[in-house]
């Protein structure tokens, strides 16, 4: 498997650290135990097209939001993650 | 007097039981790299040069602050820091890209140290000196790409990695910054940067890379 960083260009897997789903948000202060109990245990077990974190450790060292299809391994999109590079923040 | 712990305040300065400390500073590589002809008899195919005492600092945008560090950049040496995986020469200094809105400024002779630099990027941008944490290594001859070619998994090929194209990238699971320098007659030149701790490893797997080819080893002052 290669990823495309959306600044070096393709490398191999090797160059890169899997973190987990892209989509749980942090949630209020105030948002109570279920809300965190689920930000910080629960996932989904997607079979299919996932939004997912990779760091390029290996590389640039930024953070990326990688869509994968867990059944088939097609990468669709490659994006910084916000943080990725002082200029994306906040993007 | 026994060598286990003793108290600091009974150490006596001028007694033997002081450990002798050499504060000179040495290369990491200063035990494994000898100088000289090894691998293969005939025409060495590769070159191994560390380069010494070199200035390098790492220069990382703030928060927002890409644009600023910029014309910073840009006022002070001249040319535009890299934004994509590229070196930018200077007269006296080459800026290697290391990152999104993050590069190294490599010179010599103290003109770009981190005290020079600081109070120009004092108010974009982070500096870190990385003089004394990276190895310099100048890797050249006529089978110089061959050799890399087994030990990185990115296109070497002059189409792809062109003189003056820069890759942050791992070669036996270390990190390394690599660049195209200036060819040397027809040759390519690849310059690598590796962490001071990691560069005997890799130094080793190089040499072993490289023994095939024939190998000449040596050491030396000057950027090239």
């Amino acid at each position: 498997m290669r990823i495309t960083c959306p600044f070096c260009g393709e490398r191999e897997l090797g160059e890169f650290t899997y973190l987990g789903d892209a989509k749980p948000v942090r949630p209020a202060a105030d948002a109570g135990e279920d809300a965190v109990y689920d930000y910080v245990y629960l996932r989904d077990n997607i079979a299919g097209v996932m939004s997912e974190n990779w760091y390029h450790g290996g590389g640039c060292r930024a953070w990326l939001k990688v869509t994968r299809n867990t059944l088939t391994h097609e990468i669709s999109a490659v994006e910084p993650a916000a943080g990725a590079g002082a200029a994306k923040v906040g993007a | 007097m026994s060598n286990s712990a003793i108290p600091s305040s009974t150490i006596r300065m001028e007694g033997v039981s002081v450990a002798e400390f050499s504060w000179e500073v040495r290369s990491p590589l200063d035990r494994a790299l000898v100088a000289g002809r090894h691998g293969a008899h005939g025409d060495a195919g590769v070159s191994l040069t560390e380069i010494r005492n070199f200035d390098l600092v790492q220069v990382m945008a703030r928060r927002g602050k890409t644009s600023e560090m910029a014309k910073v950049a840009k006022a002070r040496f001249g040319v535009t820091a890299p934004v994509t995986p590229q070196t930018a020469p200077t007269a006296d200094a080459t800026l290697i890209w290391s990152g999104p809105d993050q590069f190294f400024v490599l010179s010599k002779g103290g003109k770009h140290t981190m005290v020079a630099l600081g109070q120009a990027f004092a108010s974009c941008a982070s500096l870190s000196d990385q003089s004394h944490a990276r190895v310099l290594i100048s890797i050249s001859g006529a089978k110089a790409r061959t050799m890399l070619a087994k030990l990185s998994s990115i296109d070497l090929h002059p189409a792809v990695l062109g003189v003056g194209a820069a890759a942050a990238t791992s070669m036996d699971h270390t990190s390394v910054t690599l660049w195209r320098g200036g060819d040397r007659g027809e040759q390519a030149v690849f310059n690598l940067l590796v962490f001071a701790t990691f560069a005997e490893s890799l130094w080793h797997t190089m040499l072993d890379s490289a023994a095939e080819y024939g190998v000449t080893i040596g050491h030396s002052g000057e950027l090239t």
